[in-house]
């Protein structure tokens, strides 16, 4: 009796653990394809409220590249719309999401954001900020001039970086000397 | 900057360590706008330094304008006798024994004027120190900071009068401190307080440039006049000579093919249609 106990047990456990992967498929998970932008923004929802969200990155950079394709003004709301619908979703929270929008699509920097004053924060981190600030300009090369054709926008945020480092490189002298 | 080791090098290791002086202090300077400053990058103080600093450059360029235009004459002279080369010619040697003497002259006006320089170059610097470190350093985050850039007004306005940050223009030394000065004591005018800052820090970085350079100088100057002294037993006009005094004219009296500015103001109009709920 004990023998067909012990036989018995591990097909159960198979026959359940069979039973709880039928229940939960793998999701679909395919990047969206073609050169819409409203299609490809459709196609990713759908993707993403079913199971896709760790692929958020992903999908995003695919529709920015969808975008370049078709640079206009109107992308930048396009994005902000699809942004907020993610906010919306519970998809990202609202922090998360203005970083994705700004980072790409607004002349200020994200990487500038910080709650200190700049002699403590900023100057012991200078070149690191700095660097950040140069990968993010390209990010807003991306979004403001090749998908959104703003390129007073993304001038002055060029001219930006060049003050910002002009202006810390200063301050961090001044503070230095303290 | 290294110094220079032979006798023949050692005048351009001068001129050329004042150029590289004077060379920061010529930065590009703006003509912005401002709105009223809520931060106070320049008072009074500050300005009467700006304002001093200029004076002490025109004088410095009336004491060399004179000799600088003698020097000219005499080179001139130097080259339409073909003396170049003509070692052993005792018109030649007399021209270039000329030539040594009021190079020593050039040496001997900077060297006077050098102190005032330094006591106002110093003075500026440490103001602005002090105000760039308790304004900027202390009162604001990074955020803080980019916003006073960008400004939250008027982006256009001061945008076309933003200006070249750290380059050269050619102007005159004194015209420079001139513009300097009017551009900050327009306070209350249209002049936007991001454009301010940036100038601040410009003129900041110049004087600290300036016044390590200026000491340096002044170690040099005793000994290549002392040098100089020496070699008009020898009445030798080395190129090196005719190369610094050239120098000086370009940086002194803006003689000078200007690099391009190192950066130019955007085009006019920022002004964006939309406006996201989540930009910042």
């Amino acid at each position: 009796m004990k023998t067909i106990k012990l036989t018995v047990l591990p097909i159960v456990l198979l026959v359940l653990a069979g039973a709880g992967c039928a229940t939960t498929p793998e999701p679909a998970c395919s990047l969206p394809e073609g050169h819409n932008l409203r299609v490809a923004i459709e196609t990713s929802k759908a993707q993403l409220t079913n199971g896709c969200e760790a692929l958020f990155d992903a999908y995003f950079d695919r529709l920015m590249s969808v975008a370049e394709g078709d640079p206009k003004p109107r992308n930048k709301q396009t994005f902000s719309e699809f942004l907020e619908w993610t906010t919306d979703t519970g998809l990202l929270s609202r922090r998360q999401a203005q970083a994705y929008y700004n980072r790409y699509f607004n002349v200020k920097f994200m990487s500038l954001a910080g709650d200190y004053n700049n002699c403590s924060y900023t100057c012991p981190r200078q070149a690191e900020l700095l660097t950040r600030m140069e990968e993010e300009l390209s990010d807003k090369e991306q979004g403001l001039l090749r998908v959104s054709q703003d390129r007073d926008s993304y001038y002055r945020a060029d001219q930006l970086l060049k003050e910002t480092e002009l202006v810390l490189a200063a301050t961090c002298t001044a503070c230095s000397a303290n | 900057m290294t110094k220079q080791t032979s006798f023949r090098g050692r005048p351009r290791g001068l001129l050329v360590l004042g150029l590289v002086l004077l060379g920061p202090v010529t930065a590009t300077a703006a003509t912005a706008s401002a709105s009223g400053p809520t931060i106070r990058l320049f008072p009074t103080t500050v300005l009467e330094d700006i304002r001093h600093t200029g004076a002490v450059a025109e004088e410095m360029e009336s004491g060399l304008q004179s000799i600088i235009s003698k020097l000219d004459q005499q080179q001139q002279l130097f080259v339409e006798a073909k003396c170049d080369g003509a070692e052993g010619d005792p018109g030649c040697e007399q021209i270039a024994k000329q030539l040594g003497a009021t190079y020593l002259d050039m040496l001997t006006v900077m060297n006077d004027k050098l102190p005032d320089m330094e006591r106002a170059v110093t003075s500026t610097r440490n103001s602005l120190e002090k105000r760039l470190r308790t304004e900027v350093g202390k009162k604001m985050t990074p955020w803080d900071l980019q916003e006073n850039l960008l400004g939250n007004t008027a982006q256009a306005a001061a945008q076309a009068n933003r200006p070249a940050m750290r380059g050269r223009s050619g102007l005159r030394l004194s015209e420079r401190f001139r513009q300097y000065y009017s551009l900050v004591a327009s306070g209350g005018g249209s002049t936007a307080e991001q454009s301010l800052t940036v100038v601040a820090a410009d003129i900041y970085l110049d004087m600290d440039e300036a016044s390590m350079l200026i000491a340096r100088t002044q170690e040099e100057i005793s000994r290549a006049t002392l040098l100089e002294q020496l070699n008009q037993s020898f009445g030798v006009i080395t190129p090196e000579m005719q190369e610094v005094v050239q120098g000086v004219k370009s940086i002194l009296f803006g003689d000078f093919e200007g690099d391009a500015p190192i950066s130019g103001p955007p085009p006019n109009d920022v002004q964006q249609a939309y406006s996201s709920p989540l930009e910042m």
